[in-house]
């Protein structure tokens, strides 16, 4: 609101973000030091580069399958979500019913009931049709995000002028058609927006894999580093490392999209 | 061009209808290819949502172990001993403070937070990025190496600074009930407050700079226009912050449990650890899922509550 800058904000606000910031300074740091620097001196800088962790959590670690595992979910998922969402979107726009209207309404409950009330018979579900324990399985849980692009590409979807598919019809083209070549490009920023807020769930998400997957080699990135703390009790050199390799994918994620993260916060303040 | 376009359209738009009525068969063609979109979202809602929902319920009221096949319809058996249970009680009630500690923590900081950080200031880009980091990796990831920070041993990090500084000291941050609880709704704090922070500043942004001159012409002081102007104004995003903290709260389970995995005894956990231990390792699915369906009447109750005071409240200011 007021053009001058504040000296004084400055003062205060620097050293307060400082000490909010100090955790990800001290992993950072100590990922370059033997482990014996890290016990005498934690938060000093190093007096070496040392990348010896480095090399030894590449080594010691599967790093190369987890991170497969864990973009093979996340970038099957988010197409399967943002498909089942958008041609929802599409088809009530389409037609303005009783029946769909009513539906709409009851798509809402997919907002309120949450995952620990459906975990348990999903649990023997994925069991019984054979996909427990399998990266397909959880993308099918991933699926029941849909309803949530459901919702928001519907609401984009409203702000589109209605004519252009009118128009499209008058010249002789499926519903199919249009959906495909008018639909999906005059909605892509949402898409994008949606995408990008999967992403991240989908991404950091704990609870799934951490209940339904249980071999070793299927493990996703943030499972990797639950497991390592059991292997790296004594290596906490070992281990912040670890947890920095895992971040940086997240980080240039981030860096890359934050525009739409700040946009979807005003298009909705979608889940925190 | 538009008001000449316009009158246009309509009529294309009532050619189009009389069209439809015309070639009756030829609409329910495209009505039924209509109806097919809904198809995959319907199944995704069924097989997802309902079936396994009536299940969990169905299952709350039998003595459903899972492996054996003789299962008896023990009516509400279920729901009294959750509501005896120790750990159940443990979960039920931390899960509650944590919703409430964070929430209300997150909220009265937050807000502070974003008016400063609307401000212009040396260092600006810097405590926003410091402050809203938190909330891109797995908070998973931030609970365990929280753990390693808090660690109760003497070389914890925060012990051996505490005791480097003031040689005071060790606490034993995850090893005592009351303080492993705090600790657990700190961190929660931590990790959330940034993202929140940048909610409000989206919508602070939105509010139009006349309205502060025009009040400052009129004398209004800044206390003044910050509980006349700025709250009003941030109404919509208080209820959205508010609705994702209480929701979220009481969803919580990755924090806890990677920074104590529930412990010291129960002291930490939660409705979802609670569920997921007695429901999926424990196999004992009658109180899981009696748990579970306690739980969800409990957060679609205030999903409800929220929306209608928030509906309430948005009227009330414009």
């Amino acid at each position: 609101m007021n053009k001058r800058t504040s000296p004084l904000t400055s003062v205060i606000m620097i050293p307060v973000a400082c000490l909010v910031g100090l955790p990800l300074y001290y992993i950072l740091v100590n990922t370059f030091k033997t482990q014996q620097e890290m016990a005498t001196a934690p938060l000093a800088l190093p007096q070496q580069l040392f990348f010896d962790n480095y090399q030894y959590v590449f080594e010691n670690v599967t790093l190369l399958r987890s991170f497969s595992n864990t973009l093979f979910l996340t970038v099957v998922s988010i197409l399967v979500m943002l498909f089942i969402g958008s041609t929802a979107a599409y088809g009530m726009i389409l037609r303005a019913s009783r029946f769909n209207r009513w539906f709409g309404l009851v798509l809402m409950l997919g907002f309120i009931i949450p995952f620990q009330a459906t975990l348990i018979p999903l649990y023997r579900f994925l069991v019984d049709i054979g996909l427990i324990d399998t990266l397909t399985g959880l993308v099918l849980l991933y699926s029941a995000g849909s309803i949530f692009c459901y919702f928001l590409i519907q609401g984009y979807m409203k702000t589109l002028p209605f004519e252009i598919i009118e128009a499209a019809k008058v010249d002789g083209a499926s519903v199919f058609q249009i959906y495909w070549r008018i639909v999906l490009p005059l909605i892509r920023p949402i898409l994008v927006t949606v995408g990008v807020f999967q992403t991240m769930w989908i991404w950091n998400d704990f609870i799934t894999p951490n209940v339904f997957l249980s071999s070793p080699e299927k493990k996703t990135l943030v499972l990797e580093v639950y497991r390592a703390v059991g292997e790296f009790t004594t290596n906490w050199p070992s281990f912040m490392t670890l947890s920095v390799i895992v971040l940086i994918p997240m980080v240039i994620f981030f860096v890359l999209t934050q525009r739409h993260i700040v946009s979807g916060l005003l298009a909705g303040g979608v889940k925190g | 061009m538009a008001t000449n376009t316009l009158p246009l359209l309509e009529t294309g738009r009532r050619s189009i209808a009389r069209m439809r009525r015309l070639r009756s068969s030829g609409r329910w063609r495209e009505m039924t290819a209509n109806q097919v979109f809904l198809i995959p979202i319907a199944v995704v809602f069924i097989v997802l949502y309902i079936v396994p929902l009536v299940q969990t319920f169905y299952y709350s009221l039998t003595d459903f172990t899972g492996y054996s096949l003789d299962v008896n319809f023990v009516g509400a058996a279920n729901y009294r001993t959750i509501f005896t249970d120790a750990s159940m009680l443990a979960g039920l009630s931390f899960t509650l403070l944590f919703t409430v500690g964070t929430t209300l923590l997150i909220t009265a900081l937050a807000i502070p937070l974003a008016v400063i950080l609307n401000r212009r200031f040396f260092g600006q880009n810097f405590v926003r990025s410091v402050f809203f980091f938190p909330a891109i990796p797995s908070i998973a990831i931030l609970g365990l190496v929280w753990a390693y920070i808090l660690s109760p041993l003497g070389t914890g990090v925060l012990n051996s600074v505490l005791e480097a500084l003031f040689s005071i000291g060790p606490y034993p941050w995850l090893s005592n009930g009351t303080l492993a609880q705090l600790s657990v709704i700190v961190v929660g704090v931590w990790g959330s407050l940034g993202w929140h922070a940048v909610l409000y500043l989206a919508y602070l942004q939105s509010i139009p700079a006349d309205y502060y001159e025009a009040a400052t012409i009129d004398g209004a002081s800044r206390r003044q226009q910050f509980f006349h102007i700025t709250m009003p104004l941030l109404t919509p995003a208080i209820i959205i912050s508010q609705f994702l903290l209480v929701t979220g709260g009481l969803k919580v389970f990755d924090l806890p449990f990677t920074l104590t995995s529930g412990g010291p005894g129960y002291s930490t956990y939660t409705i979802t650890q609670s569920i997921i231990i007695s429901g999926v390792a424990q196999g004992r699915y009658g109180q899981a899922s009696a748990l579970a369906v306690v739980f969800t009447i409990a957060v679609g109750l205030l999903a409800v509550l929220q929306l209608t005071v928030s509906r309430r409240l948005e009227r009330r200011i414009t």
